[in-house]
């Protein structure tokens, strides 16, 4: 009983030095992480809106939280390209962050981008695969320039054709699209029958 | 409550995302302690009532005190009004694993005061319980699915069955492949990984579930 | 035991993965390609490594009774270290390796090793030991992912290797592949090991 304050005396100046490490190192760390976050955020958002390279990017807050993006051709933000917004629906065994740009009329998909996924490797990984001789991931070039009203995968009869193996993934993706659009055509008051 | 979300967990940890088959986690003791098909049962009592504890107890040291929300208690005894709450979610991997290693040394020593039976069977697997990836691995999951207090539980338990049926069925194939001509090279361990990969296939029929 | 002895053996004769099997969880889970494989190795080196120098640094200030717990604050300091260094520095690397990073801290070798010998041995011979282990543990992930990357995806390294032609038998990168491919190579062990045995 008597060497329990050594003990806990030993265990003390261990668990201080690790939490004085750790808490110098994150103070490096940590703003690296949120701007790289952030630029890859930023970036993606300009490859799904494309023309928005030399115009400007605003967010529209929800609540204090940011719910989309307007993305727009000029500097002076006259000229609207369309929406953006981030979706993570959850794929087979992860949530897949994606970028998703929409138009301004909210009736077509511009193009999207999967930021972040942990899915199977070799069947859902391919959400994100390129093929030889391409230059961008197949599956997410199909939804480029695709109308709502088409987002349908060839499964369920459509065109969209899903990953083989991985049917879960894709559907996650494309349903992940297509609410978020409904969602934001309520939140922009754009009647549904323009998209019909 | 919604039963239907928590019955989706329960079939996704024990079939579709199988601990060991299909996520990797807790194979050290998957190869190790599937000779017998008693001690197979033992070890997986005791990993799902660790495993179990250890979701309730790192989700609420997560929610509570690691997490930058309103709720953080740090947050609210130092520095109620001033500022935003911290962020200390950087030092999860290193209080869940002090949490984990303290945890079971206490359900240790509480079962062998409480009924020396029950620390008889499952004493000895206790300890190898620290070291045993799926329950750090079960906790961060929780933490990263952003799962509710009841919906870690139940995920923690369920994840703990999937590793009992995955270690006893193991254990009965090999307390069987005692009897069969196995080349010298291949006994033991390589012939266990073998029949863990055909497993881990027939594993995957479960993909085709369509849940939720 | 000689130096050099010292550092060889967890190359071949002690090898973490193929002989003493420990810490199979991120070697089965990570080496679904070579590159993560390198990633998830030098993760696994640097922790071995750094955990054995401070753990022999501390060894005589340290009571017996609390060893134990001592080690694992250790070992996690420098899992969060290498942690918020992967998020900060490569962030794709970090991505794909996922909780695997954080779940170093319950790999079997690191504990061993602290145990079994930096908490008995001087920090030059511990520095070695830890050296070879860590490079054991990596060799082996690399061999693991050199099979499963060729014959599951038809490149390593991400290069094409097989050509066109070649139909990538998927099934090897994903969780079947893993134990078939780790149980073969340990039998190849096994058997090389008694060959060699027998020849002596």
């Amino acid at each position: 009983m008597k060497d329990i304050p050594h003990f806990a005396l030993v265990l003390t100046v261990v668990a201080c030095f690790s939490a004085g490490s750790l808490a110098w190192l994150n103070t490096i760390t940590r703003p690296r992480i949120i701007a790289q976050q952030q630029q890859e955020l930023d970036a993606g958002i300009m490859q799904v809106l494309p023309g928005s390279e030399n115009g400007v990017i605003k967010a529209v807050e929800n609540d204090g939280t940011v719910s989309f993006y307007k993305g727009y051709r000029n500097a002076d933000s006259t000229s609207l390209i369309g929406y953006a917004f981030l979706i993570a629906p959850q794929g087979y065994s992860s949530n897949i962050r994606t970028i998703v740009g929409i138009d301004s009329s909210c009736s077509r998909v511009l193009s999207i981008k999967v930021l972040s996924q942990k899915e199977t490797p070799g069947l859902g990984t391919k959400c994100e695969e390129i093929r030889s001789g391409e230059t961008a991931p197949w599956f997410q070039e199909q939804f480029r320039n695709k109308p709502y009203a088409d987002l349908i995968l060839d499964k369920d009869g459509g065109t969209i054709e899903s990953i083989t193996g991985a049917t879960i993934t894709s559907r996650a993706i494309m349903l992940g699209v297509a609410s978020r659009m409904e969602l934001l055509r309520d939140e922009l008051d754009i009647p549904n029958t323009m998209i019909n | 409550m919604d039963f239907q979300s928590l019955f989706v967990i329960s079939i996704g940890a024990i079939f579709v995302s199988n601990f060991v088959l299909s996520r990797f986690l807790g194979i050290c003791p998957y190869i190790g302690v599937s000779k017998q098909l008693d001690s197979a049962l033992g070890m997986g009592m005791a990993v799902i009532f660790v495993m179990s504890m250890a979701s309730v107890v790192t989700w609420s040291i997560y929610t509570f005190f690691l997490a930058p929300t309103q709720a953080n208690v740090l947050y609210l005894i130092f520095m109620k009004g001033s500022g935003s709450p911290p962020d200390l979610t950087y030092l999860r991997t290193i209080s869940f694993i002090l949490v984990i290693a303290t945890l079971v040394q206490f359900v240790e020593m509480v079962i062998q005061k409480l009924s020396p039976g029950l620390y008889r069977s499952l004493g000895i697997y206790l300890p190898l319980i620290t070291t045993n990836c799926a329950v750090l691995g079960v906790s961060l999951l929780n933490i990263d699915s952003s799962y509710s207090f009841i919906e870690s539980l139940v995920n923690g338990f369920m994840s703990g069955v999937g590793f009992t049926l995955a270690l006893v069925l193991m254990a009965g194939l090999r307390e069987k492949l005692e009897l069969a001509n196995v080349p010298k090279a291949m006994k033991g361990a390589p012939i266990a990984f073998i029949m863990a990969g055909l497993m881990s296939l027939a594993f995957f029929g479960f993909a085709g579930l369509k849940l939720g | 035991m000689t130096l050099t002895k010292e550092f060889l053996k967890g190359l071949y004769k002690e090898n973490p993965v193929f002989r003493l099997m420990l810490g199979l969880c991120p070697v089965l889970a990570t080496s679904t390609s070579v590159n993560n494989a390198i990633g998830m190795g030098s993760a696994t080196l640097f922790v071995l490594l750094s955990s054995n120098i401070v753990v022999s640094l501390i060894r005589k200030a340290v009571p017996g009774k609390i060893r134990i717990p001592v080690f694992i604050i250790v070992i996690a300091t420098f899992v969060t270290i290498v942690e918020m260094v992967m998020a900060g520095f490569f962030p794709a690397l970090s991505k794909s390796l996922g909780n695997f990073i954080s779940l170093i801290v319950v790999n079997c070798i690191i504990l061993g090793r602290a145990e079994a010998f930096a908490s008995k041995n001087s920090v030059f011979r511990s520095i070695l030991d830890g050296l070879g282990m860590g490079l054991g543990f990596a060799l082996a992930m690399i061999i693991i992912a050199t099979f499963r990357e060729i014959l599951g995806n038809g490149t390593w390294l991400g290069i094409p290797v097989l050509g066109e032609s070649f139909n990538p038998i998927t099934i090897f990168i994903l969780s079947p592949g893993a134990f078939l491919t780790i149980g073969y190579l340990i039998g190849f062990f096994n058997w090389f090991e008694s060959r060699r045995l027998a020849g002596k």
